[in-house]
């Protein structure tokens, strides 16, 4: 197993590398630049702050100045927000996203774990039709519709909790948002774990488990459960980058200071370290989930081997 | 019978299944709206005492892109700054000029030389005296290459800036000396009659030289920052907020009553209504425009129109046609618009219509064309005879494409109702187009739209820096216009140190661009704000800044 996990890591460099690449080309290539703006700013200062950025170098000059930088753990300072670093802009705004992702992913696990059970034990009845019902709504309502309705009932209706805004990172700014992005990810989870718990239970060797007597919490919990999660544990390695990722419409609605916001105005302002040190965070985060997904396979199939 | 009714049941179950399906978002819904009119018409009880507690959560439409006065570009940061730094003079709660670190100044007979006397209780957030060699050092950084500032060339009126910028002369050749700790004197190229006005803003700041040599670029982090305002840097989150305490060494600390000032960055306009109303924000900077009306009905005098000097438009490209040498052209799309019916309906009220370039501005006589005085229904006449004298009629219609950055269904909606109402009013077929904000600005540096959406906002409160835009070779003449009368007035006029004669050399400058229509004015800008009723010592003024240190919070409850 860790030369399994060996081997992926080491196959992850090239991927990151590539994307480092087509990222850093792509960017240099849109129209206009990070110093464009509507008060044209003399050539002989343009060359200054180009100069002071190394925008002046040739293209092959300023990817190798920068690939070196990445190897250093340095991802360079940022164009749109002068006088700060993308290290700092990440170390600022990702725990942010972690924290407001975590909370919205464990929340969509322990709601939607026990209704996906449940619905699978209650088939066909009213147990299984009203949470998988509820389900559609949670996956087909965009969140920029739940989250508006959540802010307009909890915070400008019964001002139990802030419509925005990050504070100290209290659970009260962190409940809404967490709530509006678990929304479509309770709904998935609860119909996945349905869908495969109908489909081990039933297996042959529930049947048997049952046949021998097995009272039905152990079979559920001892039997059928692992097996059942083996779906889950693949939606999980992408779902968890993202809650983490996807946060981008949360983080508008709700004023959040995290990097998913920070992304979108880099790439809008060609704030071109700032898109791709995200772009890199991004792209290691789906290699090193996956792979996790990948490792725990083993653990809950005895036929999955590395 | 008995699998019928079983049937039945589950039917009965299913529906029931579905109604609560259904039900649910509207209870939701109906929970809000039922709730709303209270929420929003929620009283809210002011005395006349201060509050015990004197925070003021302010609002930033953007995260700004440095605090470093010197690299700073944007009208967020701009906000910011006046609240932690201080210059020469700065702003009074009307926006007039007023003295700030400078306690008083003198002006050479020639306008050309300044000599500003510093108040000796300025100081410093560590404790130490400004002295004029904090501007000094402050205004060289400005102009050094080496620091890459965007904004240098603001430094234009002083001796050597743009050459100092540029790297022919050194910084330390700029025309600024210190003549002892409390004495400055400005060197100047011509007579700069809105020096005092360009001195409020952040590239005018003094800088504490120990703090930026120690941290470098990360002196503006808090914890490192020494500033002069009356507040200073306690917390900065990115796109977060920007918390600011109050500076106990400030000269006028003692009329500063607000302890602390939190500026939170809420970009979008949605969202910063709905913390507005759930209480997150008590002086907002913006807010959804097509709410307008909705929100003065329900919190009256907390809906704050603020005019301010800047300019929408539409710019020509004059080089190629059709609207090349066709002044006819042009004219009759300008007087086709009907503004009054555009700012009513479509921008809810959030402009003022604009026939001519320059704002009203306090002291200057702005030239409105006659026509702006004309009936809609003699306007559209005198509009479609200049169209056909132009070459076009119905059977042989104006066929062109706007240009416009991305600004949100809002300007989309804007620019579908211009297109319409000059295919009404002319039978011209003007077609949209949206592209992104950067490609917008390289795509004009290419001259490559012929007829673009764009604003102008002055630097500061004068006719120059609005009809400079005009001059022939100006960096921002995209459209190329040229006219030598026009640019012998605005040249004449902007070396007359103030007076009524400089006024009228603008005014009739004014009256060339109107006649000439090298572009296309459509409203001045209204800056909406939602402030809280306890919330004063602020008054809407034309800069649109307000500064926290006047500001202060009443008392109050809500019911």
């Amino acid at each position: 197993m860790l030369r399994y996990t060996i081997s992926r890591l080491l196959g992850a460099i090239p991927t990151v590398l590539v994307i480092i690449t087509l990222s850093f080309m792509l960017l240099h290539a849109a129209p206009g630049g990070p110093f464009d703006s509507q008060k044209k700013i003399p050539p002989e200062i343009k060359a200054n702050i180009e100069r002071k950025y190394h925008l002046d170098e040739p293209l092959y000059k300023q990817y190798l100045r920068y690939l070196v930088g990445i190897l250093q753990g340095d991802f360079g300072p940022s164009y749109q927000y002068r006088d700060t670093t993308v290290n700092e802009i990440i170390r600022q705004g990702f725990p942010i996203d972690i924290v407001i992702g975590g909370c919205a992913l464990a929340g969509a696990l322990l709601i939607g774990l026990p209704i996906g059970i449940m619905a699978a034990l209650r088939r066909d009845t009213g147990w299984d039709h009203l949470p998988m019902g509820l389900s559609m709504i949670g996956i087909s309502v965009p969140v920029f519709v739940v989250a508006p309705i959540l802010i307009l009932v909890f915070a400008v209706t019964f001002h139990w909790v802030p419509a925005g805004g990050w504070g100290t990172g209290a659970p009260k700014n962190v409940i809404l948002p967490a709530a509006a992005l678990a929304a479509p990810y309770i709904a998935y989870v609860a119909r996945l774990m349905r869908g495969s718990m109908v489909e081990v239970l039933n297996s042959p060797f529930i049947l048997m488990a049952r046949a021998k007597g097995v009272p039905q919490y152990l079979v559920i919990l001892r039997h059928a459960l692992k097996p059942a999660l083996m779906p889950l544990v693949s939606f999980l390695g992408p779902a968890v980058v993202g809650v983490i990722t996807g946060s981008i419409v949360i983080e508008t609605i709700f004023g959040l200071p995290g990097i998913g916001r920070a992304f979108v105005d880099g790439a809008l302002n060609r704030d071109y370290t700032l898109v791709l040190g995200v772009t890199i965070l991004y792209g290691l985060l789906i290699v090193i989930f996956n792979l996790l997904a990948d490792l725990s396979y083993s653990v809950l199939d005895p036929r999955v081997r590395y | 019978m008995r699998i019928c009714a079983q049937i039945r049941r589950r039917d009965l179950r299913r529906r029931w299944c579905l109604a609560v399906l259904i039900a649910i978002p509207f209870c939701f819904l109906a929970c809000g709206n039922q709730k709303q009119p209270s929420t929003i018409s929620r009283a809210i009880q002011v005395t006349s005492d201060l509050a015990a507690e004197q925070i003021l959560n302010r609002h930033l439409e953007a995260d700004p892109r440095s605090l470093d006065p010197s690299l700073m570009t944007d009208v967020v940061g701009q906000r910011v700054c006046d609240d932690l730094f201080e210059g020469l003079v700065t702003l009074d709660e009307a926006g007039h000029t007023v003295p700030g670190v400078a306690a008083s100044w003198e002006t050479s007979a020639d306008g050309k030389i300044w000599t500003f006397q510093l108040r000796g209780n300025a100081k410093w957030s560590n404790g130490q005296p400004v002295t004029a060699d904090d501007f000094v050092y402050a205004w060289r950084r400005q102009v050094d290459p080496a620091t890459g500032s965007e904004y240098s060339q603001a430094l234009t009126p002083i001796e050597n800036a743009m050459d100092a910028a540029a790297g022919k002369v050194p910084p330390s050749k700029l025309g600024v000396e210190s003549a002892g700790p409390r004495m400055l004197v400005v060197h100047l190229h011509a007579p700069t009659p809105y020096l005092l006005a360009l001195l409020t803003n952040a590239y005018l700041y003094p800088l504490y030289e120990p703090a930026v040599k120690q941290w470098g670029d990360a002196w503006t982090q808090p914890g490192h920052m020494i500033s002069n305002g009356p507040f200073l840097l306690s917390e900065r989150v990115i796109n977060g907020h920007i918390t600011l305490d109050k500076n106990p060494y400030y000269w006028d600390a003692s009329h500063v009553r607000l302890t602390r000032v939190i500026y939170n960055t809420v970009g979008d306009n949605d969202a910063t209504t709905s913390q507005y109303l759930a209480g997150n924000l008590d002086f907002t900077n913006r807010f959804n425009t097509s709410e307008t009306e909705r929100l003065q009905r329900t919190m009256g005098d907390q809906v704050v129109l603020s005019t301010s000097y800047a300019t929408a438009m539409f710019g020509y490209n004059l080089a190629k046609p059709p609207f090349q040498g066709n002044p006819k052209l042009r004219l009759a799309l300008n007087m086709a618009l009907d503004r009054e019916i555009l700012m009513k309906y479509v921008e809810h009220g959030v402009g003022i219509p604009a026939y001519n370039m320059m704002p009203p501005l306090e002291g200057f006589d702005d030239a409105v064309p006659d026509w702006a005085k004309l009936s809609a229904d003699e306007r559209h006449a005198v509009a479609r005879k200049l169209y056909q004298e132009a070459g076009y009629s119905d059977s042989h219609p104006l066929e062109t494409v706007i240009t416009y950055a991305s600004g949100g269904p809002g300007t989309r909606r804007f620019m579908e109702a211009l297109s319409a109402m000059w295919l009404m009013n002319l039978g011209a077929k003007v077609q949209i187009y949206n592209v992104e904000w950067k490609v917008m600005l390289q795509s004009l540096q290419l001259k490559q739209p012929l007829f673009y959406w764009a604003a102008w906002s002055g630097d500061y409160p004068d006719p120059y820096t609005f009809l400079q835009l005009f001059q022939t070779g100006f960096g921002m003449n995209y459209g190329d216009y040229s006219n030598p009368q026009f640019d012998a007035l605005v040249e004449q006029a902007s070396k007359i140190n103030g007076g009524p004669e400089r006024g009228a050399l603008f005014h009739k400058a004014e009256e060339i661009l109107n006649e000439d229509a090298p572009f296309l004015p459509v409203y001045f800008y209204v800056n909406p704000h939602l402030i809280k009723p306890y919330v004063k010592g602020w008054q809407t003024n034309i800069t649109d800044r307000n500064l926290s240190r006047y500001m202060y919070i009443l008392a109050h409850q809500e019911s």
